[in-house]
């Protein structure tokens, strides 16, 4: 008689079951109903300006349909992961869309298909990966291939834009840094899941502070080297300080342990004074930060035409359209995106766009925390860490925070490996969620028949 | 782990706060500073976007407009050099200068905008600036141009009872028609033609007498006491001539203004002391920003921008007949006239008549106000007295006009090394019921009477003759 959770839900209490599952479906509608409006309302603005490609209705509407397709299959498989987390990233796609649309028609264009694979492979995560838990086995095949891929692009890659992070597949170029990320996580998060007792309590006394023995801190020292310097090698400056930041922050998270920070933070410091000493493409850039009106026809030339946009739009922004960054500030497809979302949507509509990453980055720690597997819980923590860092190295940069060291900002910038591999990621944060619920949902029942 | 992640958790969420703050610097605290750094392409890159609004005289008369020459909007000045500098220009290249540059807000249609503007600029529609039209009437400025020609130097022109300026003139001048391509042969040129030689700072000489006269009455001069000049004195040791060490003889104030006697005017002054000249001169706006829509530097009476808090002792002789460090610019000179001339009530000076929205609506109109309550009406009646006797009997009797009483005041200021005076004329007319102030300037033209005081005569008999 009692199949499934809804059945013997409905047998002790059907009308509150029945009243939550209605508030939800009027959830996830209507934030889907909002990401709808952002897409076409901005596509609609374009249009009033006449500005819009129309090459790009095709598929935008694809898009639109393969989103409202993707909510009904989640009502319909009785998706009952973190319903917030992939409406959140397709509101962020959305804006990311309609402001490639604004900037550059052709690249919006490629940008849409793009992130309909990605949704694609979204899906393909949640419904065809049967057990994540699986992925934690192959720990060393993740590591190995972290560093694989970072070699092959020093040896092979291509130079753009002064590092060298691209490599040329027949039509495609890719940027494997951005598969690397996968691959990084996949291997820290069984790394330290394994080792977590380890790395936590110690085994070697050094005065009143236990540490690790080497055997166990080994891999772990070994691959943020090995990445980090390659990364360097390959004058990738920003990716290196995402993953620092990831090593550092992942490890302070499983462990507990402030001394890992504290060792971490001279370290960083250190190592900045060092690059800044013997490379002269770090000099430029930090001297950039530190003054950038001084040579503003040279090195300051991007860092002041970004605060030169950011500053023009105020707090209501010019309009959506209406700004100079377009035009003005280079990279602004990529790299410098937000400048010109800042601009036109002004302090507003960035400070929306700001808290969109912000949701992504604490419901990713939600999962986390919510998460019994330990291998889950900590991928989970790492995606959230990982999303979150990238935003602000990016978002610091182009606001003078903090030195510019460009990276692409997640689902916004123009870029497909960018795109598919935080799809990915995501795929990933919504099957952990998921297994959880089905987990919660195992006990609920086993407590069921206990009463 | 619970712990460590958490700290994490909110250690990210403080640095996204930190990023909001960082939005607030630079969208709201340093917002204005960015937009106004050189290097900012922003008001360029709008100006585009928008057809500038046109530039009138009182008339009617085309200043500046915007046409469209195959597709590209082009800035045409009709007048050509006949109103520059005062009207300025504007161009992509060189930026703004001028009422381009200071009526920018008009004319780009960016200040009080109306409702259709503002639809218009959120949705980026092809925008039209608002219409200005000046106080400038392009009869006189014409009399006042060709006045100068072949000269340098300014003539203004304001209609004393309300403060309009009616002409503004500067020697040399440029075409401002097709600048970008010009452009190097005119900053080559010598006489610096883009600066506006009205708001230009110059020894007033003997004009400055009028401001003298002031002082001296506040100081309790009795007027009708008499003065022997001998064609030159000493105070305190300073060796005061007159011109040519010409003998004025007995002279009561009137005589001394009329003939300009320079020793009478150091003498009295030095009697009265510095603190009673400079605030005399304070009176007069000097040390105060002159409220105009263009910027007029301040004029001096020492070589500090600013006015001293005490004038050294030794300046007061000369400084008395317009020498020594006193610098004033002729538009100053024709505000001071148009003061005497409104019974001692300095109106506040301005360029704009009225602002007119691309439907014809009126969104703007000057306001008449006094800006300045100088001096009393006896006062000023007691200087164009001596103003009018200047005319009929003294030096400034080339510029006398028949059947109406001019009051005028000439000027011949030494501007330093061997070269010919400055010549001043400064003059009102009707003298009992004036509706025209001017102040005429020559560079190095020698007397005032000879070089200045045709150009003045010239534009008070047309501005009389045209009924306003």
């Amino acid at each position: 008689m009692c199949r499934g959770f809804h059945g013997c839900a409905r047998n002790k209490s059907p009308f509150p079951r029945w009243d939550e599952k209605v508030r939800v479906m009027k959830t996830k509608f209507s934030l889907r109903l909002i990401i709808f409006a952002i897409l076409w309302l901005g596509l609609g603005v374009l249009h009033l300006e006449g500005k819009l490609d129309p090459r790009l209705l095709g598929p935008a509407g694809a898009f639109t349909l393969l989103m409202a397709a993707g909510a009904v299959l989640e009502r319909v498989t009785r998706y009952r992961g973190d319903p917030f987390i992939l409406p959140t990233v397709e509101a962020i796609v959305s804006v990311g869309v309609v402001f490639l649309a604004r900037i550059r028609p052709d690249l919006a264009l490629h940008q849409l298909w793009w992130a309909m694979a990605g949704l694609v492979l979204y899906y393909l995560l949640l419904w065809g990966l049967r057990d994540y838990r699986r992925l934690g086995n192959l720990q060393y095949f993740w590591g190995l291939a972290a560093v694989g891929l970072l070699v092959v692009t020093l040896l092979f890659g291509v130079t753009s834009g002064g590092a060298t992070s691209w490599l040329r597949l027949g039509p495609f170029t890719v940027e494997p840094e951005e598969l690397v990320k996968v691959a990084l996580l996949l291997f820290l998060a069984s790394y330290l899941g394994e080792h977590e007792t380890l790395l936590r309590v110690g085994t070697v006394q050094i005065g009143r502070m236990s540490v690790p023995d080497v055997r166990t801190l080994g891999p772990f020292l070994l691959m943020a080297a090995f990445s980090l310097g390659l990364l360097a090698a390959q004058k990738s400056l920003g990716t290196a300080l995402v993953f620092y930041a990831l090593f550092v922050l992942l490890l302070y998270a499983v462990t507990d342990r402030a001394l890992y920070l504290g060792v971490s933070i001279p370290v960083f410091l250190l190592t900045g004074w060092l690059g800044y000493t013997l490379f002269g493409h770090v000099r430029v850039r930090v001297e950039a930060w530190l003054n950038p009106w001084r040579d503003i026809a040279g090195g300051g030339y991007q860092i002041a035409q970004s605060l030169f946009a950011i500053a023009g739009g105020g707090v209501l922004g010019t309009g959506l359209g209406n700004g100079i960054a377009a035009f003005q500030v280079p990279a602004v497809s990529t790299d410098f995106i937000f400048a010109a979302i800042a601009e036109e949507l002004g302090f507003v509509g960035a400070m929306a766009v700001i808290c969109l990453f912000l949701i992504v980055v604490l419901r990713a720690f939600s999962i986390s925390m919510k998460t019994s597997d330990h291998f889950g819980q900590i991928l989970a923590a790492g995606i959230g860490i990982l999303i979150g860092t990238e935003s602000l190295v990016i978002l610091t940069g182009v606001t003078k925070l903090l030195p510019l060291t460009g990276i692409p900002l997640p689902w916004i910038s123009y870029g497909g490996s960018s795109m598919l591999v935080h799809f990915l990621l995501l795929g990933l944060l919504s099957r952990i969620s998921q297994a959880e619920s089905k987990n919660s949902l195992a006990e609920a029942k086993g407590r069921e028949y206990a009463t | 782990m619970m712990h460590g992640l958490r700290r994490v958790a909110l250690g990210l969420a403080f640095s996204f706060l930190t990023l909001g703050l960082g939005l607030v610097y630079w969208q709201v605290v340093r917002s204005q500073v960015l937009l106004e750094n050189p290097a900012n392409r922003r008001l360029i890159v709008l100006e585009q976007r928008i057809e500038r609004g046109g530039i009138f005289d009182r008339n009617g008369e085309i200043l500046a407009q915007t046409v469209l020459k195959a597709g590209q909007k082009v800035r045409v000045y009709p007048k050509g050099a006949e109103f520059e500098p005062a009207v300025g220009y504007a161009t992509l290249l060189h930026g703004s200068a001028g009422l381009e540059g200071a009526l920018a807000d008009w004319l780009l249609g960016m200040r009080n905008e109306t409702l259709t503007q503002q639809v218009r600029r959120i949705f980026q529609l092809p925008r039209r600036g608002d219409d200005v039209v000046l106080t400038l009437d392009g009869k006189l400025q014409q009399i006042a141009y060709d006045g100068l020609q072949g000269k340098a130097g300014a003539a203004v022109a304001i209609d004393p009872r309300n403060g309009q300026v009616l002409a503004l003139a500067s020697r040399p001048s440029f075409d401002p028609n097709d600048l970008d391509r010009n452009w190097p042969a005119i900053v080559s040129q010598s006489g610096s033609p883009l600066s506006n030689h009205a708001f230009s700072l110059f020894p007033p000489g003997s004009t400055f007498k009028v401001v003298t006269s002031l002082d001296l009455f506040r100081a309790g001069l009795n007027t009708s006491q008499l003065y022997d000049c001998t064609g030159q004195t000493i105070i305190d040791g300073q060796y005061i001539p007159e011109q040519n060490h010409e003998a004025h003889g007995w002279v009561n104030y009137n005589l001394a203004l009329a003939d300009s006697c320079n020793t009478y005017f150091a003498t009295f002054a030095n009697q009265a002391g510095p603190a009673s000249f400079l605030a005399a001169a304070k009176a007069f706006g000097f040390g105060q920003k002159i409220p105009l829509e263009l910027d007029v530097p301040m004029s001096r009476l020492t070589n500090q921008a600013a006015l001293p808090a005490k004038l050294p002792e030794s300046l007061l002789p000369s400084s008395a007949f317009g020498q020594g460090q006193v610098m004033v610019s002729p538009f100053h000179m024709a505000l001071i006239t148009a003061c005497i001339a409104d019974h001692g009530v300095m109106m506040k000076p301005h360029l704009v008549d009225r602002v007119l929205a691309p439907g014809g609506q009126v969104v703007y109109t000057a306001p008449t106000e006094p800006w300045l309550q100088v001096m009393s009406k006896e006062e000023a009646d007691k200087i164009t007295s001596a103003m009018i006797t200047a005319v009929n009997e003294g030096t400034a009797a080339p510029g006398a006009l028949p059947g109406v009483q001019v009051a005028a005041k000439t000027g011949s200021a030494e501007p330093g090394g061997n070269v010919p005076t400055h010549a001043w004329y400064i003059a009102f007319a009707p003298a009992d019921k004036p509706t025209i102030a001017v102040a005429v300037l020559v560079q190095n033209g020698g007397t005032g009477g000879g070089a200045a005081a045709p150009i003045a005569r010239r534009l008070i008999e047309a501005a009389l003759s045209e009924s306003r």
